[in-house]
């Protein structure tokens, strides 16, 4: 038999769970952490002194609050000082952000990826020089803690190699170690799936706040999910789980990136889209050019195109209204199945779904009308996301504070080291 | 639970032509309910009855339970009722502030009371997460469309309402702003709000609302849940005031 937890154990835990609670809930007084945690006001003060010392909160006077007495001190995160560096690798996109405790984005930088097979030194180079960039800009007294990536592909949990990625060739990368070396922080980095971290992002800190089964659909070039089932996500044996996008809606429909026929994102993800509205052009064969969301002959790609479809519906060309619609059926049918296996409280869509949802809702949800179970639908909410197309990003981040949170001391003395 | 708004029976006319016939329409807190209908179904006149532009004729208006009278604009804003109209009536040559204190400004003895206006709006806009306008002391005309329709809804909201209708906010935006605004809607009620978004984009209509209440030629053809209902049953009550089991037979609520 286990003993019980140890004093330091229980210290340990309790600073990790104040910090987590100003790092999501922003400046809160101690007023409110005594109540919020159910711990006693002593505690609460010793807490925040061991933070405070330690350099990753700090404590200020509340500005008027109105009422009578001595105002509880206000409890704010080290935004300024410590940081973290999130990365995110999309099939069209690098993104490399430095972003502060409680979650403030503090410097930003991104570059276009080029469509096809997935090469280490293309992706791991800029975004280590987008690091280096952003770390010289700092002042000397801010402390690194942590560093993670979103990736558009199946990472395995045990060992962060990212396993599959149909929409960049990419098997078997060791993209996590490699990125660590180029960093050379002195920090591992933590691979994660994107549309999973897009998940925990909504959940943390976006739409899904306080709401604990919530299912996250992302569309960029494919689509990918994260199932949050009772405040967690559903990993999977192995930490492949929550792959919607690869649910076989259609058997006899179209051809998918992954070698299977029908799969969701076959059938709703952007080529889909785009060829259905007459708009799609082989872009993959196309040189990089350096622009932004266009190809060589001048037709837009990625979620520009998407966007540009959804517009041209919105102002009534029938021929987008026609590849909406179909998208939306089909994007209805796997919410439909989602509904009926998971009975979520919400499904949020992002990334290009955002758009693709609001385009054809009418669609959407009459399909989820007819083929979702009553009692599964009756609450169901549907909603787009709050963090936009910086979901995955946040997502990231909030990976690379996970160590930090949960065990806060440690942590910064190591880095401080 | 109690409707905020619940209407029974109404009936309008303008001299001869009776313009709605013993319309039903309850409208929840938390919720977003889409009345829809053709033109000329009787959304408009429906809407300017709850505002207390038009009398109503005859029928039960109750507000959170409670019957009451509605003679004017004024009343209506009293019991917590605002209304965006399409034209949104801002003033291009006012800032943001001064546009949703207009003819409600706050006073500090016979002074305007600027600081705590400012503050106000802020806040209400901080809290509708309203993050695309740059300035608030920024004129109107300087806005975008999507702008524009954001600060009057947020306008709507600063008076502590119960009940926002907005009649086709996402009418002549772009993309891009219209899933703002869809987004603001959607927000609103989650906040507690009830909203009532009149519409005829039926995406827009699927997209946030709850409930959908449907009026064909001045009568309620059916008010039903959006996630029991289908886009070509919706369609059917707009144009024939019936579907299957749903809507009027004979003119008359089934």
């Amino acid at each position: 038999m286990r003993a019980g937890p140890s004093q330091e154990e229980i210290r340990r835990h309790n600073l990790g769970a104040l910090l987590r609670h100003v790092h999501l809930g922003g400046p809160t007084s101690r007023a409110e952490l005594t109540s919020r945690m159910g711990l006693n006001r002593s505690t609460i003060m010793a807490l925040t002194a061991d933070l405070t010392a330690a350099g990753l909160v700090r404590e200020e006077l509340p500005r008027e609050t109105g009422r009578a007495g001595r105002p509880s001190l206000v409890v704010r995160p080290e935004s300024a000082r410590v940081y973290v560096f999130a990365l995110d690798v999309g099939v069209d996109r690098l993104v490399a952000a430095r972003v502060g405790l409680g979650g403030t984005v503090l410097d930003r930088r991104e570059t276009v990826r080029r469509r096809g097979p997935f090469v280490m030194e293309e992706v791991v180079g800029p975004l280590a020089a987008f690091a280096r960039q952003m770390h010289r800009k700092t002042r000397p007294d801010t402390v690194c803690v942590g560093a993670a990536a979103a990736f558009s592909g199946g990472v395995a949990r045990e060992d962060g190699v990212v396993r599959f990625g149909p929409n960049m060739d990419s098997v078997d990368v060791p993209f996590g170690e490699e990125m660590a070396r180029r960093l050379g922080l002195g920090l591992p980095v933590t691979v994660g799936n994107d549309a999973n971290l897009g998940a925990m992002a909504e959940h943390t800190r976006g739409v899904g706040v306080g709401c604990r089964d919530l299912i996250y659909l992302h569309g960029d070039v494919g689509v990918g999910g994260g199932v949050i089932v009772n405040g967690a996500l559903l990993g999977g044996h192995q930490g492949f789980g929550g792959e919607v996008g690869h649910m076989v809606v259609n058997p006899k429909g179209r051809s998918c990136g992954c070698g299977s026929l029908g799969c969701l994102e076959a059938e709703v993800g952007e080529r889909a889209l785009l060829e259905a509205a007459g708009r799609f052009e082989n872009h993959g064969a196309q040189p990089y050019n350096g622009s932004n969301g266009s190809n060589g002959s001048g037709a837009l790609i990625g979620r520009d195109a998407v966007r540009a479809v959804v517009d041209a519906a919105d102002r009534g060309d029938i021929v987008a209204q026609a590849a909406l619609g179909r998208v939306g059926d089909w994007l209805g049918l796997g919410v439909a199945n989602l509904v009926n296996i998971f009975n979520p409280e919400m499904v949020v869509f992002g990334g290009t779904l955002r758009e693709v949802y609001l385009g054809s809702a009418a669609q959407v949800r009459s399909r989820i009308t007819t083929d979702a179970l009553p009692p599964a639908r009756e609450h169901l909410r549907l909603r787009t996301s709050a963090l936009g197309d910086d979901a995955t990003l946040i997502g990231a981040a909030e990976l690379a504070f996970a160590q930090v949170l949960a065990d806060p001391l440690e942590v910064l003395a190591r880095a401080g080291s | 639970m109690t409707p905020v708004l619940e209407l029974r029976g109404i009936d309008k006319s303008f001299g001869p032509v009776q313009v709605l016939h013993d319309v039903a329409l309850s409208v929840h807190a938390g919720e977003v309910t889409a009345l829809v209908g053709d033109n000329g179904a009787g959304k408009s006149t429906l809407v300017k009855c709850v505002g207390g532009i038009h009398p109503i004729d005859s029928g039960e208006y109750l507000f959170e339970g409670k019957p009451v009278q509605v003679h004017s604009p004024r009343e209506a804003a009293a019991l917590g009722i605002e209304i965006v109209y399409q034209d949104l009536a801002l003033c291009d040559n006012l800032d943001i502030v001064q546009n949703m204190f207009l003819g409600r400004e706050h006073k500090r003895g016979i002074v305007l009371d600027e600081d705590t206006m400012e503050e106000m709006a802020a806040k209400t806009l901080e809290g509708l997460s309203v993050r695309t306008v740059k300035s608030i002391r920024q004129h109107v005309s300087s806005l975008s469309g999507g702008q524009r329709q954001t600060v009057a809804i947020a306008k709507a909201v600063l008076w502590n309402s119960k009940v926002v209708i907005l009649d086709e906010p996402t009418a002549a935006l772009g993309v891009a702003q219209t899933a703002q605004v869809l987004e603001l809607v959607r927000r609103l009620a989650d906040q507690g709000l009830a909203v009532v978004l009149i519409s005829h984009n039926m995406n827009d209509v699927f997209a946030v609302s709850d409930r959908i209440a449907a009026l064909y030629l001045g009568r309620m053809a059916a008010q039903v849940k959006t996630s029991d209902v289908t886009h070509a049953q919706v369609v059917e009550l707009i144009t024939s005031g019936r579907s299957g089991d749903l809507g009027l037979t004979n003119g008359v609520p089934a």
